[in-house]
């Protein structure tokens, strides 16, 4: 079908948004848009679902740390925040969701929010609560491996053997 | 704005991760409030020096009925700078609302646990702050989220006929579970409170902590009577 004049063409906003999870979540681009298609309705119903049309357009997700781009029609970027913000939970790994940007074009938004990966996480083992652990070091954060679970500490929590 | 989180061994993240989360998220100030039976151990001056964010020495006391608690309200006040009870049913609502030595009632609606007019009066008299938690909403679906929506707003019709003070908090109990100011107050108005009402909410536990500080720093004598300079000079 022909394209639509220019006019007439959806007006989009692409919400920048941060995901952050545990060093052992394996995250894919079909969840995640799953889950915002999810937040979306449950939250918002299916008009304002409708309304919002939250689209996953750019996905990354690595060793706990990942960005995405998600496309929302202009003027319910407001309802696609909350969604998102409901998000706290994908294929069941606990996430942390955070809207670091809004922009106008794919382009800007990439070049302003996203790509700002900070250096590599490292494994290292560390004395936490008086026992030897192994954490998951990035940027002054670490995810120290308790026996079942993940407990989230800084630098200021632990010591090096 | 502050958060009030959970912090290891009560939730999954220490003191440390979560100030660094909520200063990194725009928040001024983080709370602690680990219930009384799992305490956080955390150098809150070195912290907050570390990450840029003020972090308030605060307690949860958890007790099954208000004799219990009235013990723990006692042993704690002055060491803590923010005291909350953990509500959610009629006598402990009651317990924290008629004690003048308790600042939050934390989360009064959840497990089935209600607020009439009588206790928000009592609130409103001895200036106990009311917490609308905002979890239930962030962090569950379906028919449960439904009940959660509908005794805070509930709750806020109440609160906003007798001017009630009162607290907004998502109460976090890791760092995945903090969210922005922003990110709050986009939820509020889909669920119906205004963006002025969560920041309110979320702004308040700042002034809470810096009257308190006030009222436990050794100038303070009583409502009225501070020690001032002239006494230093004579």
């Amino acid at each position: 079908m022909k394209h639509l004049p220019k006019h007439l063409q959806p007006r989009w906003r692409y919400l920048a948004v941060g995901i952050e999870s545990w060093p052992d979540a394996s995250i894919d681009r079909r969840a995640f848009q799953r889950e915002c298609w999810y937040a979306a309705q449950n939250l918002l119903g299916d008009p304002g679902s409708a309304r919002a049309d939250m689209t996953v357009v750019r996905f990354d997700f690595d060793e706990g740390i990942g960005e995405a781009m998600v496309q929302v029609r202009h003027g319910e970027t407001d309802s696609a925040r909350a969604a998102l913000a409901c998000i706290d939970e994908i294929d069941g790994s606990p996430v942390g969701i955070r809207v670091r940007g809004i922009s106008g074009t794919i382009r800007a938004g990439e070049e302003n929010y996203l790509g700002r990966r900070g250096q590599d996480s490292e494994e290292r083992n560390v004395v936490f609560g008086n026992e030897e652990r192994v954490a998951v070091v990035c940027d002054g954060s670490a995810d120290v491996r308790l026996d079942e679970a993940f407990t989230g500490a800084t630098d200021l929590d632990y010591d090096l053997p | 704005m502050y958060e009030a989180v959970h912090a290891h061994p009560d939730g999954d993240s220490t003191v440390a991760r979560l100030a660094k989360t909520a200063a990194d998220c725009g928040y001024e100030g983080v709370v602690v409030r680990n219930h009384h039976d799992s305490r956080a151990e955390y150098d809150a001056e070195r912290i907050g020096e570390e990450y840029g964010i003020d972090v308030v020495e605060g307690l949860e006391i958890r007790a099954a009925d208000p004799q219990e608690a009235g013990g723990s309200v006692g042993n704690y006040r002055t060491s803590q700078t923010i005291l909350g009870v953990h509500g959610g049913t009629n006598a402990m609502n009651r317990f924290a609302v008629e004690n003048d030595k308790v600042d939050v009632l934390a989360h009064p609606m959840a497990d089935h646990g209600d607020v009439n007019h009588v206790l928000v009066k009592a609130a409103v008299e001895n200036g106990v702050r009311i917490e609308f938690n905002l979890s239930g909403v962030l962090r569950t679906s379906g028919g449960r989220r439904v009940r959660v929506i509908q005794s805070l707003r509930k709750l806020e019709e109440i609160v906003d006929y007798f001017d009630a003070p009162y607290v907004v908090s998502a109460d976090p109990n890791s760092h995945l579970e903090v969210r922005t100011p922003r990110e709050l107050r986009a939820l509020g108005e889909q669920i119906g409170f205004s963006k002025a009402f969560i920041e309110a909410g979320l702004t308040e536990w700042g002034r809470l902590a810096e009257r308190n500080r006030r009222i436990n720093s050794e100038s303070f004598i009583e409502p009225g009577v501070e020690r001032g300079r002239y006494e230093e000079e004579s």
